[in-house]
């Protein structure tokens, strides 16, 4: 018998079809991805299936019982990992473990064995509140809650999204071990490396299944989407001519009481370079990042941003730089060319330029027929487009991208990559964090943050030899895991 | 059972660990009584008032005196002309005038009050307390006693109306919003995925605080009779057992809320602007329901905060009996049955 069956599902919201005549089975104890871009439909077959959602056509079965008649049998039966982080922040990692066993009528001592692996991970924290945690130990706990009851079924949305590889890696290896115990598992997950880690994949795109494989047969049929071809780039050639530093930074120090978020960071970056800033969830990015970008003042250390002091010169440094960030980009009630009117004001640009650049900008990015649509009707890739377009608009020195790719497939991803090459060859330096190790290559040069400090510093070749890995993902996976310091 | 009281233990950590929640449930009671107690009231107090007499006989002069001596005027000049007495009206020196004609002594009536009739509410009470000043002791047509208030605090009329504020307000906003902050946050989803009862999941929501009602209603009450010296007539009993009435009425429409609200800040609104504002303005806490238009007076009828205001006046100030306040205990029962089955039936088990 199939774990799950899924037969003709079709759901809207008014005149949004999010699903459109949706088929597949998975069988039991199989590891089934749900793959595709943002919108097309996952979140809806996820509740659907977990019985939280009414399908408006066709039927589904889990575990044998039908999702809309056998609701209380199915809701006993699967566990339900929801894409948003779904843990109560204010209850310490032990409370929000004990309250979910509880909830499913058991206990963690009854069911310890089950979640063994994942806990002992965590259990140190185990009196630290779970909004505290970093975003893989809150992946881990989230899984351990949705594990405590022995589910048949698991329904993981999108689990790992904004999580670093080691940690995705290690969530994986979790997966896999249930797997042994015959729990089913769908998953949908944003990374090629994890899409070939299922048994089977379904590919959704606007609500309707293109089609379902193993994980080679349909990143092959698919393979414009999820594998692009490389992208044009000559590799900057630096020794020849000595150009200007950016950035320039010197035994930079910033300690929160006794914890050194960074601990003596010292690197340059050049005119025009596309800089990649890597490192684990808690090895101190971020925290470098807000004292580059005049946010924090650091608490020891000397530090140059397109020459102005970092100390003392923060507000003229805001005035020259770009930032955009995953979180906040623009503004959903605002048109385009609304938000691009509002950013070029914020840096001070002259009315008339802003006219003349918006014309130019939106006819470059085929956004015309688009200038007066609300940002919030756009698709997530297009706004991340239009959000570095306006981050760069005024021309700043160098450009701030906090993990500006996340979520979205990889064919969008490689566009937007030529967007920050574009930016490159026009003289914009680009400062970039991101959890994805094939953007990781696209840099010029890159550095990995291990435990506050720099572990490893220059272009993606010349860490490949020097630490003898295949790859990217290698090379992080190799220095993060050296981390003493836990991701916290 | 086992589930149930670790689910209270949860919703009692989530308060407990939100010192602003905190802050709000217990500040806010302990506020407002301080502030209705000492700052805001309307009771007639040291009126600036201008006696203008033009000859001072001895009868005139013991009517001055006596106003004088009373608690609510300070004589603050005496004139010869009426018109003098709109002037010093005018400069914002006094309140109000009292003029006395010539042959007062032998008329004994021909009195005229010049006031003040920017708040309009006031001017009256001011005429009407001098009124009875200066015709009460000697000769007077009628002798006015006052029961359940002889001294004519308001604070005794405030009490009950704060209760029924604050009680709606807190029970109201506070459940709307904790069970529309486990939907945003994505929990709501989990809760439904498993086993559990919808029912219990929002039973146990709910009994935090229905405790936390019945500790504010315990704060105020001591408040009022140890600070405010407001005596508590009534059957102890019978305070408690329609508060808790009230408080259940009031914690399904936070149900109702949170069934409708997509997001904390729209529950927000909605049982501010949706509850309080009619609870202050037509439950005839500030405003009689009595002096309404009609249409008003229809709409307010609906409101529950109007009849638990009338049973704790009747119950707490006047210290009647039960019997004495069935009909408004009844209209709440009634509310309560119906708010409550309503909010239960549109309690969601699936998400839309």
């Amino acid at each position: 018998m199939n774990a799950i069956e899924v037969n003709n599902i079709s759901k809207h919201y008014g005149k949004v079809k999010a699903l459109q005549n949706v088929s597949f089975s998975v069988g039991e104890g199989e590891i089934f991805g749900l793959i595709g871009p943002d919108g097309a439909g996952k979140t809806s077959m996820y509740r659907i299936l977990c019985s939280l959602l009414l399908p408006n056509e066709g039927s589904a079965s889990v575990c044998g019982y039908d999702v809309v008649s056998g609701m209380k049998e199915v809701r006993k039966r699967v566990g339900y990992m929801p894409g948003r982080f779904s843990l109560y922040q204010d209850l310490t990692v032990e409370e929000n473990l004990k309250f979910f066993a509880t909830l499913f009528n058991t206990t963690v001592e009854e069911n310890y064995d089950s979640i063994k692996a994942i806990y002992s991970q965590i259990e140190r924290f185990k009196t630290r509140r779970a909004g505290a945690l970093s975003g893989g130990m809150k992946q881990k706990l989230a899984l351990c809650c949705a594990l405590v009851h022995k589910p048949q079924v698991l329904f993981l949305d999108e689990p790992t999204t904004g999580v670093d590889p080691v940690s995705r890696k290690e969530f994986w290896e979790i997966l896999a071990h249930l797997k042994e115990r015959n729990i089913t598992i769908i998953a949908s997950t944003p990374y090629i490396d994890e899409v070939q880690k299922c048994e089977r994949v379904g590919f959704l795109s606007d609500g309707i299944l293109k089609g379902v494989g193993t994980p080679d047969a349909i990143l092959d049929t698919f393979k414009d989407i999820f594998n692009p071809p490389p992208i044009e780039h000559k590799q900057r050639d630096d020794t020849e001519k000595e150009t200007e530093n950016v950035i320039e930074v010197e035994h930079l120090v910033k300690a929160f009481g006794s914890f050194h978020a960074v601990d003596d960071i010292s690197f340059t970056v050049k005119k025009g370079e596309i800089f990649g800033f890597l490192g684990a969830n808690g090895a101190g990015k971020t925290t470098a990042m807000h004292m580059l970008t005049g946010l924090n003042q650091p608490t020891s250390g000397t530090g140059r941003v397109v020459g102005f002091d970092i100390r003392t010169q923060y507000e003229q440094i805001k005035q020259h730089i770009g930032y955009m960030s995953q979180k906040f980009s623009l503004y959903e009630d605002l048109t385009v060319a609304e938000n691009i009117r509002l950013f070029a004001g914020i840096y001070g640009m002259q009315d008339d330029d802003i006219r003349h650049k918006t014309d130019d900008l939106l006819q470059r990015l085929k956004f015309s027929e688009h200038r007066n649509s609300l940002v919030s009707e756009l698709p997530l890739g297009w706004k991340q487009k239009l959000a570095f377009s306006v981050s760069i608009f005024h021309n700043p020195g160098i450009v701030f991208l906090d993990e500006p790719t996340g979520g979205v497939d990889p064919a969008t991803r490689r566009q937007f990559w030529e967007l920050i090459y574009d930016a490159a060859e026009r003289g914009i330096t680009v400062f970039v964090t991101t959890h994805y190790m094939d953007e990781a290559e696209y840099c010029d040069r890159i550095s990995i943050m291990v435990d506050g400090k720099i572990k490893a510093l220059g272009t993606p070749d010349e860490l490949k030899r020097k630490l003898k890995q295949p790859d990217m993902d290698h090379v992080f996976t190799y220095l993060a895991r050296q981390a003493v310091r836990s991701s916290d | 059972m086992k589930q149930f009281i670790s689910f209270v233990i949860k919703e009692a950590k989530h308060i407990i660990r939100d010192k602003r929640t905190m802050l709000m449930l217990f500040g806010m009671p302990t506020a407002m009584m301080l502030l209705f107690g000492f700052a805001i009231t309307n009771d007639v107090r040291n009126v600036r008032t201008i006696i203008v007499m033009s000859n001072a006989d001895y009868a005139t002069q013991e009517v001055v005196d006596r106003l004088g001596a009373s608690e609510y005027f300070t004589i603050s000049k005496m004139v010869a002309t009426p018109s003098e007495a709109e002037k010093a009206i005018q400069n914002q020196q006094a309140d109000m005038a009292i003029v006395f004609p010539h042959d007062f002594a032998s008329r004994r009536t021909g009195l005229q009050f010049i006031v003040d009739g920017a708040d309009p509410n006031m001017a009256q009470q001011w005429s009407t307390y001098a009124n009875a000043v200066i015709t009460n002791p000697k000769g007077g047509v009628t002798n006015t006693k006052l029961l359940y208030n002889p001294q004519m605090k308001s604070t005794y009329n405030f009490v009950p109306a704060i209760m029924g504020m604050l009680l709606m307000l807190i029970c109201a906003m506070m459940t709307s919003i904790s069970i529309v902050r486990e939907k945003e946050k994505g929990t709501m989803e989990v809760l439904l995925v498993s086993p559990t009862q919808p029912l219990m999941i929002i039973i146990a929501k709910v009994i935090p605080y229905l405790i936390l009602a019945f500790l504010i209603l315990i704060i105020i009450l001591l408040m009022s009779v140890f600070l405010f010296g407001v005596p508590v007539q009534g059957s102890l009993f019978w305070i408690f057992s329609i508060s808790t009435l009230y408080i259940l009425l009031a914690l399904s429409l936070g149900l109702l809320i949170s069934n409708i609200a997509k997001t904390q800040l729209v529950a927000l609104l909605m049982s501010a602007m949706v509850l309080l504002m009619p609870i202050i303005m037509l439950s005839g806490m500030v405003f009689p329901v009595e002096s309404m238009p009609q249409i008003l007076q229809y709409v307010s009828a609906v409101i529950p905060t109007r009849y638990y205001i009338i049973a704790m006046r009747k119950l707490m100030i006047m210290g009647v009996g039960i019997e004495q306040v069935l009909n408004e205990t009844l209209i709440l029962a009634g509310m309560l049955i119906v708010l409550l089955s309503l909010s239960l039936a549109m309690f969601k088990k699936r998400l839309e």
